[in-house]
């Protein structure tokens, strides 16, 4: 059984059958269904504030390995520059970063810049600097632009021949 | 009831108004005050918050410090809290906390704070004008060309990095719209862009405001649920976004059909104005399946197809045939991934690097089902608005490239509908888009 359309439609929607005229007001009977709704909804509702809350913990993570990695090239350097370019591995997915910074004072990438490979779990706020190289002065970190390089990045090729 | 009881029970009542009015101003400050801080500090540039620009805010550069992630965050969730404080009092009529005029006022505030600001957070303003410019001054189809084809043009510096090689994906109406903007050089188009949000936003809110008292609901409450929303207000207002011009023509349509409803012109009216919306930006497209399954008449399949005749006609006659191909566009900015999006976020909890394409097939299955459900509930009558920004929500939530003024979109539509479970969920999912963004707070990277 259908309940009546609510309004009176004209010309068009007159000559429908009821059960295809437009209604205003909704079918009874979907108590139930509104039931269903409302739990589907609350149930993705937490698993998006789980998966959200997830994500702050994770980034959270990266974030203290970034802040290790920053203070390791400083002390490695014994530059306390402010500028300093952050690489992570994205595509590889692993938490290998790359840290690149001015040789000598300067506006960011305007001087000779020495790049340290980190890898590594956090030990006491710094991580591993295992490898490195160093780019020219006004250049992005390409292969074509690596040069001098040492450690791990010396044996794997990373710089250019 | 005796009087004895009902005086007991009144008693909170009246304890609570005589602070309510108190902390209702204390809020509308801290609104007001928490994004006059995010544009001052914007306004001293330097920011990676503030994408770079032509100095259109140097006069009030010496005011703020640079913006960093830390008080833009605390700006962002004090916004937050004052709004959720607000719009919690507003509702309770009884008290009138809210006049017509204070709520006006506050919203007006708002958007004068931050139109008068720089660019927040987003490079897309200089992607349309890069655009406009590309057809005005350099006679080239931006349907066909990304702005690295006017390498030598003054805006090309400011577009970002990831859309300097991909041609626009807005519809023809929009890209038309922006062109008259393009001779008056890169400030006056980025003003001209800014008073177009702004009028667009001021057009939004004054339709919000009819279809709620066509609703018989506070419009008061309606326009700050709205008006005074930080997403709405920090990043769609902030950003000069042109989902604001696809918004007013969406609260247009709904005006048309609410105000005077079963009028065949209107109706005929309301479904060329979703279509002149889509042919800003497509998704507002959205809408209109529910508007023509509700109504079931043919004035607005009438009406949507002429528009869409007239919108084809003209995009064909300006761009090509590209100008009218929406589909490939929308094809090649849903493979798009943001590290924001729900879906990120899901990969990521179950151990997943990242969004993959069977993701994405299943993201579309699952928003066909969801779209399939609303329009089977609007046929036995649930209201079509509702529906309508459900689907809107569904889209945002489902898409892999999210961004802050995408969980906009539904927002208006909630404020009017029938069903206030749409309002709590998208209010909700903005919620959870703001707690994505406080990991720099957590732990600053420096």
């Amino acid at each position: 059984m259908s309940a009546p359309p609510s309004s009176t439609p004209s010309g068009f929607g007159a000559r429908l059958p009821a059960w295809l005229r437009p209604r205003d007001v909704e079918l009874p009977g979907l108590g139930t269904m509104r039931l269903v709704e409302t739990t589907v909804l609350v149930l993705v509702g937490l698993l998006l504030a789980i998966a959200t809350i997830n994500d702050v913990v994770l980034q959270t993570h990266v974030n203290h390995r970034l802040v290790a990695d920053l203070r390791t090239w400083r002390q490695y350097t014994g530059h306390d520059y402010k500028n300093l370019s952050v690489e992570q591995d994205l595509r590889g997915h692993t938490t290998r970063d790359v840290i690149c910074g001015n040789t000598s004072p300067g506006p960011p990438k305007e001087r000779t810049q020495l790049c340290l490979a980190m890898t590594g779990p956090v030990v006491a706020g710094r991580r591993e600097a295992r490898s490195g190289w160093y780019l020219p002065p006004k250049s992005e970190d390409l292969h074509g632009k690596r040069y001098g390089c040492f450690g791990v990045a010396k044996d794997e090729g990373l710089c250019s021949p | 009831m005796s009087v004895a009881a009902q005086s007991v029970a009144s008693a909170p009542r009246v304890r609570s108004g005589r602070w309510a009015p108190a902390l209702a101003g204390a809020l509308a400050l801290l609104l007001v005050a928490a994004a006059a801080e995010i544009v001052l500090d914007g306004a001293a540039g330097h920011s990676a918050l503030i994408p770079k620009s032509p100095a259109i805010a140097g006069w009030l550069s010496g005011v703020g410090e640079r913006l960093g992630y830390r008080v833009f965050l605390i700006a962002l969730l004090v916004s937050v809290g004052a709004y959720t404080g607000l719009l919690a009092l507003a509702r309770r009529r009884e008290l009138s906390l809210i006049s017509k005029r204070s709520a006006i006022a506050l919203v007006g505030a708002l958007h004068l704070i931050v139109f008068v600001g720089p660019i927040l957070l987003s490079t897309d303003v200089f992607s349309y004008i890069a655009y406009a410019r590309m057809g005005v001054e350099h006679g080239l189809n931006p349907y066909l060309h990304g702005p690295s084809s006017i390498l030598g043009d003054p805006v090309y510096s400011y577009v970002g990095k990831d859309w300097k090689h991909v041609a626009t994906a807005y519809g023809p109406f929009y890209t038309l719209l922006s062109y008259p903007l393009a001779p008056l050089g890169l400030t006056g188009a980025l003003w001209g862009m800014k008073l177009e949000a702004l009028l667009a936003s001021v057009g939004t809110l004054a339709l919000t405001w009819r279809c709620a008292r066509a609703r018989e609901l506070d419009p008061v409450w309606a326009i700050l649920a709205v008006g005074a929303n930080p997403l709405y207000v920090i990043y769609g207002l902030g950003g000069a976004h042109n989902d604001l011009i696809m918004l007013v023509a969406m609260m247009g349509a709904v005006s048309l059909t609410l105000v005077t409803p079963g009028s065949h012109g209107r109706e005929a009216g309301a479904a060329s104005l979703i279509v002149a919306g889509a042919l800003v930006k497509a998704t507002v497209a959205a809408l209109l399946p529910f508007m023509i399954v509700s109504r079931r008449r043919l004035a607005p399949i009438l009406g949507a197809l002429a528009m869409l005749a007239l919108g084809a006609v003209i995009g064909y006659a300006a761009f090509g045939i590209h100008g009218i191909d929406v589909v490939s566009a929308l094809n090649r900015d849903a493979a798009f991934v943001s590290t924001d999006s729900f879906a990120a976020e899901i990969a990521h909890l179950f151990g997943k690097p990242g969004v993959f394409p069977i993701d994405h097939d299943l993201l579309k299955a699952g928003l066909v089902l969801i779209v399939l459900h609303l329009l089977w509930r609007t046929w036995r009558g649930y209201d079509w608005i509702a529906a309508a920004g459900w689907s809107l929500l569904a889209i945002s939530v489902t898409s892999t490239w999210l961004l802050a003024w995408y969980i906009l979109w539904p927002l208006p539509l909630a404020v009017v509908c029938r069903d206030r479970r749409l309002l709590i969920a998208t209010l909700a999912v903005q919620g959870l888009f703001v707690a994505h963004q406080i990991t720099p707070l957590l732990v600053p990277v420096s």
